[in-house]
């Protein structure tokens, strides 16, 4: 084949896919209603998984802009002198870069009577029966791992001298890094299994679509069309499936955010945080249209080529 | 153009549609091929176009031998070939036009030069002022011809036709197949399957008889006889 015919072969090969993107398009606009389902179901299985995961990244965004999440309760031994207080205190700081409140046994027993009510019965005690307590709040950098930042800080805290008990009061931490862990695992898992139901669906719907026209498929293939021509314009048609699939759920996906942020803003109000509610970023948005054109495109690919192999000849040699 | 060497045809499950085959066709000549139905006429008409395979024996169309041709290859054999079907089997939902155009978007011509083969096609059958009619406003024999135009819109050297007077008046069947002699007149090899022997008679062609899958008259055109219209 010399570069004129290479040329020529390149130019029909554009010619057909002109045709073929231009006939799936005919066949998307033509079943208009049928089009419209097939999206709608597909962009609600896609909404799903990427619903939870905005859910999730917001969450992930909430929690590291909490001031007070992992503070350390450092008790010292009974009878540790205000200065030996003072010192480990500023030890702490100078070496965990951790912020640090020295509460003394007078302040801890008035802090105490106040809250508690207990202040007649508490001046039973002839002296202040309470330690020094160091209230101890690391500095971290926002994408460290905050449960193990803390029980390390915990860990370092419990070794130094006078140091009589730590309480690291982080369960609710660790439940929601634990809960956080869970929904990724989650994300993925319904990610996996919606992109299958997204590969079901459109196969489905192009297996239908390939069976009302199998008439038309006889003929392309008695005219001399290849098998890779009858299947281009499903191959489309797919994508066309995939691709709208994904912004109908990118669509539902603000619609929904929209409506939640103002029920959720004023929740955070009363908390006293005040946190915009992100959707997703470019880059998931582009992955969202990518990643459903491609399930389309293999639907559809799938549902063809089963078709296709009816038509298949038995390869030669039963010729003697 | 088309020769059958020994041929054989078995269906899975044993039925015999094709028996030991032999003729050979030289290029531009014309041929009718009879025989009651089930003698095995569409079952050699499919082994040409590469929609079945020989159990036995060779196929040869136009120099290839489609027994070692891979299926890959066949929608190039079919582009050789142009069929008519007994059914027409044009497209409803397409306009005349797009139903001839068909082979040349598969061999992904360029519109203006589809537009001029389709246009010339159709002026050849007689149906250039029905170009934008939908198939089903035709009658019969027109959609007949707009499916003749389609099989020789890409000019290929071979043009098959399996029954194409099936649903058509004497008249209608009597013009149709002088198309088919003026198409062979330009050159073109034809091989019409059909079962109406006046008719064929008629037209005082080399005609081959099949009977229960073998091949049982190869008559020349000249011993046929009767008055050539």
């Amino acid at each position: 084949m010399n570069i004129r015919d290479k040329r020529r072969s390149a130019r029909a090969w554009g010619r057909r896919q002109l045709y073929s993107f231009f006939s799936s398009l005919g066949t998307l606009l033509g079943h208009r209603l049928g089009t419209l389902m097939t999206v709608l179901v597909l962009g609600i299985a896609m909404l799903l998984p990427l619903g939870l995961y905005v859910t999730l990244d917001n969450l992930r965004g909430l929690d590291l802009q909490q001031e007070d999440w992992g503070t350390v309760t450092v008790f010292l031994r009974p009878g540790v002198a205000a200065e030996q207080a003072g010192s480990l205190a500023e030890r702490i700081r100078r070496e965990r870069g951790a912020e640090v409140v020295a509460v003394s046994p007078q302040q801890g027993m008035a802090d105490f009577a106040e809250a508690s009510g207990f202040g007649e019965a508490l001046n039973l005690f002839d002296e202040i029966p309470l330690p020094w307590v160091l209230l101890v709040t690391p500095r971290l950098a926002e994408d460290l791992d905050i449960a193990a930042a803390v029980g390390d800080l915990g860990d370092w805290l419990g070794e130094q001298e006078g140091v009589d008990l730590v309480q690291v009061d982080f369960k609710w931490l660790q439940r929601l890094a634990g809960l956080l862990a869970l929904g990724d695992a989650f994300v993925t898992v319904l990610t996996v299994l919606f992109s299958l139901a997204v590969v079901v669906v459109v196969a489905n719907t192009i297996r239908l679509d390939v069976a009302n026209r199998a008439h038309e498929i006889e003929v392309l293939l008695m005219v001399g069309a290849s098998n890779g021509f009858v299947r281009q314009p499903f191959l489309y048609l797919g994508f066309w499936y995939g691709l709208l699939g994904a912004l109908l759920a990118l669509l539902l996906l603000a619609l929904c955010l929209l409506y939640l942020s103002r029920p959720l803003g004023r929740l955070l109000d009363a908390y006293g945080s005040s946190v915009d509610i992100g959707g997703p970023g470019a880059v998931t948005v582009l992955l969202v249209l990518l990643c459903g054109g491609a399930l389309g495109l293999l639907g559809a690919g799938v549902a063809v080529q089963r078709y296709l192999r009816q038509f298949r000849l038995p390869e030669s040699g039963g010729a003697s | 153009m088309i020769t059958f060497e020994h041929v054989s045809k078995r269906y899975p499950g044993g039925t015999a549609a094709l028996q030991d085959v032999s003729f050979h066709l030289d290029p531009g000549e014309m041929v009718f091929l009879t025989g009651h139905s089930g003698a095995g006429k569409s079952t050699l008409l499919r082994l040409v176009l590469m929609l079945e395979r020989a159990s036995r024996g060779q196929v040869i169309i136009d120099g290839r031998n489609l027994g070692k041709t891979p299926s890959r290859l066949a929608p190039q054999v079919r582009r050789r070939v142009g069929m008519i079907f007994q059914d027409h089997k044009l497209l409803s939902d397409k306009s005349v036009f797009d139903n001839v155009a068909l082979p040349l978007l598969i061999a992904g011509l360029r519109y203006p030069e589809i537009r001029k083969r389709v246009r010339a096609a159709l002026d050849k059958v007689g149906l250039l002022s029905k170009e934008k009619s939908w198939p089903l406003t035709l009658s019969g024999g027109e959609q007949q011809r707009v499916g003749i135009a389609r099989a020789i819109v890409g000019m290929p050297p071979v043009l098959l036709a399996d029954e194409p007077t099936g649903n058509l008046d004497p008249e209608l069947s009597r013009d149709l197949f002088r198309l088919f002699r003026q198409l062979n007149g330009q050159g073109v090899t034809v091989m019409v399957a059909s079962h109406d022997l006046a008719l064929i008679r008629s037209m005082g062609q080399r005609v081959l008889v099949l009977s229960q899958g073998a091949l049982v008259d190869d008559i020349s055109g000249c011993d046929v006889g009767g008055s050539r219209s």
